[in-house]
């Protein structure tokens, strides 16, 4: 028995913070109070739609108070792994999003990085992609993340995780996934806070499985939020369930801030 | 008076042709090569299909293609030559209607618009299940989204994914291209549902084209050049297998494989042809 007192909180954005372009009602100032509280914060997004510049302007144009320091993204972490490992990387990604991969060489493409990019799910580009890993020696499928589906204004779309299983299936390839819920993808998260270790910190998303269930596999506390993707029920998708189930961001917050003044038993 | 059987040198122990009451016959490969221009027929095979009809032994082909209907395929076939109907076809297409009925299954039907036709006899209101064909350029981001929406309204369990075939890619022309399976995997992923396939080596399909020859499963040889697909397939469901040195057929693969023992292996359709008339 000891006392659990969390050191830092991580904060999904897409479906938690903001769904699309409208914020999640009291989270604006949910994420002030939260700064003002001392415990660390990160924002992590398996966001791959737009570069993380774009993403940023808007955030703040959402009226959500951050500097780019606070968001750690898969985007950024795929770009590090790309440039690590010498790829030349066909680009499966939205024109905004290919901007963070400027300085990446993808002449001859020996790889594939894909991400969420609506415009090219599509029989061309899957055979596109599908043909360039059929054919590079050593072919390497780069995943940014492996979502299965995300929330959009008009209900539920396939996510770029669906379309990663069917280039699995064709090349009979395994995927490298860079995003939540790969290991790495936490640990680098939290690896600018000193003395933080992942069993002092609690990620608060919508997303049971990359969310709460990858945080708690590696042994983080997960708060499952009921906003974005949530459906009824998904609470009880995983084992061991998620430490708690909360109807919003807001409340997350507020009980991460009380377990900060008072610790709980664990 | 003892009898003794004796074997000429040239033929297997057990011939894989005595018994046999009905064919099943692989079509790309066996019948005619695909190709850009429409591909050409194999030498010998357009003889031997007459040979086949005149015979008194029932045979149907049996093919994995979703993306025309068995009008247009028998069309096709034709056109190379070949005395071949629909009536003489086993499509995924056909089964899939007879399950649907047999079910009582209203799908949302994700395929081709030119087999579409053949699915006007089921009503589509209200879907309880997703049945996937080939669509190639027809797999859209957008038609996927709605399939994936409605496997999704089902509960978890009730979850019904239905794929013609469960390719993973195949070659049009000089090109590699995605196969529909690639594409019911994706819905699979998604919403953490296994599909069934309804196409060869599936045992409902198979089940089919012998119900139409109407004799027992264990008296049908099925001849095709793909040796996991065709051959295993239809020697795990109890048939034999043969297995023709043409279309996909690479000896170094093949002959012998490494999993797979044929009942037999002739040249070409025509040899097969040729032992079966000779042997019943």
């Amino acid at each position: 028995m000891g006392r659990f007192v969390p050191k830092c909180v991580l904060i999904d954005l897409s479906g938690t913070v903001h769904i699309e372009n409208s914020i999640v009602a009291g989270a604006a100032r949910a994420i002030d109070r939260i700064r003002k509280s001392g415990i660390s914060f990160r924002f992590v997004t398996n966001s791959s739609k737009e570069s993380v510049a774009s993403l940023f302007t808007r955030l703040v144009g959402l009226g959500v108070n951050l500097s780019p320091g606070d968001l750690f993204t898969s985007l950024t972490a795929t770009k590090q792994y790309v440039l690590r490992r010498k790829c030349r990387p066909m680009l499966f990604l939205e024109e905004n999003a290919q901007q963070d991969f400027k300085d990446v060489s993808v002449v001859d493409p020996n790889s594939v990085v894909i991400g969420l990019a609506p415009s090219m799910f599509n029989y061309e580009k899957l055979t596109e992609a599908f043909n360039c890993l059929k054919n590079a020696e050593n072919a390497e499928l780069i995943a940014i993340n492996k979502s299965r589906y995300l929330q959009r204004q008009h209900g539920l779309v396939l996510g770029g995780g669906a379309f990663v299983a069917a280039l699995e299936y064709s090349t009979g390839l395994t995927a490298t996934v860079v995003g939540k819920p790969s290991r790495k993808f936490f640990e680098q998260s939290i690896a600018d806070f000193e003395g933080v270790v992942v069993e002092d910190c609690i990620m608060i998303g919508d997303d049971v499985q990359d969310d709460v269930a990858g945080a708690q596999a590696i042994g983080m506390k997960g708060i499952l939020v009921q906003t974005g993707k949530y459906r009824p029920g998904d609470e009880t998708k995983i084992n061991p369930a998620p430490y708690l189930t909360l109807p919003s961001l807001v409340d997350a917050i507020d009980h991460v801030i009380e377990l900060h003044s008072n610790g709980c038993e664990t | 008076m003892k009898i003794y059987f004796f074997r000429t040198k040239n033929q297997p122990i057990m011939s894989w042709c005595e018994g046999v009451k009905g064919v099943l016959l692989d079509v790309t490969g066996v019948l005619y090569n695909s190709g850009p221009t429409g591909g050409a027929a194999i030498e010998g095979s357009i003889d031997a299909i007459q040979r086949l009809k005149t015979s008194h032994i029932p045979f149907k082909l049996c093919s994995n293609e979703s993306t025309e209907t068995r009008a247009n395929f028998a069309a096709k076939l034709t056109k190379h030559g070949f005395n071949i109907t629909s009536d003489d076809i086993v499509c995924p297409v056909p089964a899939m209607v007879d399950l649907l009925k047999q079910e009582n299954l209203r799908p949302h039907l994700l395929v081709h618009p030119d087999v579409l036709p053949e699915f006007a006899s089921i009503s589509t209101e209200n879907p309880n299940c997703v049945v996937m064909g080939d669509c190639n350029t027809h797999f859209t981001y957008s038609a996927m989204n709605a399939a994936f929406n409605t496997l999704l309204s089902m509960s978890p369990k009730d979850r019904k994914l239905y794929s013609m075939g469960g390719g993973k890619y195949y070659k049009d022309g000089d090109d590699l291209v995605l196969d529909v399976g690639a594409y019911a995997k994706a819905l699979e992923y998604a919403c953490d549902c296994k599909m069934v396939v309804c196409g060869k080596p599936n045992k409902l399909f198979y089940d089919q084209a012998i119900r139409l020859l109407g004799v027992n499963i264990e008296d049908c040889v099925m001849i095709g050049d793909d040796i996991i697909s065709d051959v295993g397939g239809a020697q795990a469901l109890g048939m034999k297998g043969v297995q023709v040195r043409t279309g996909k057929y690479r000896a170094v693969f093949d002959e012998p494989h490494s999993e797979i023992t044929p009942d037999g292996y002739v040249d070409n359709l025509a040899e097969a042809v040729d032992l079966l008339l000779s042997n019943n």
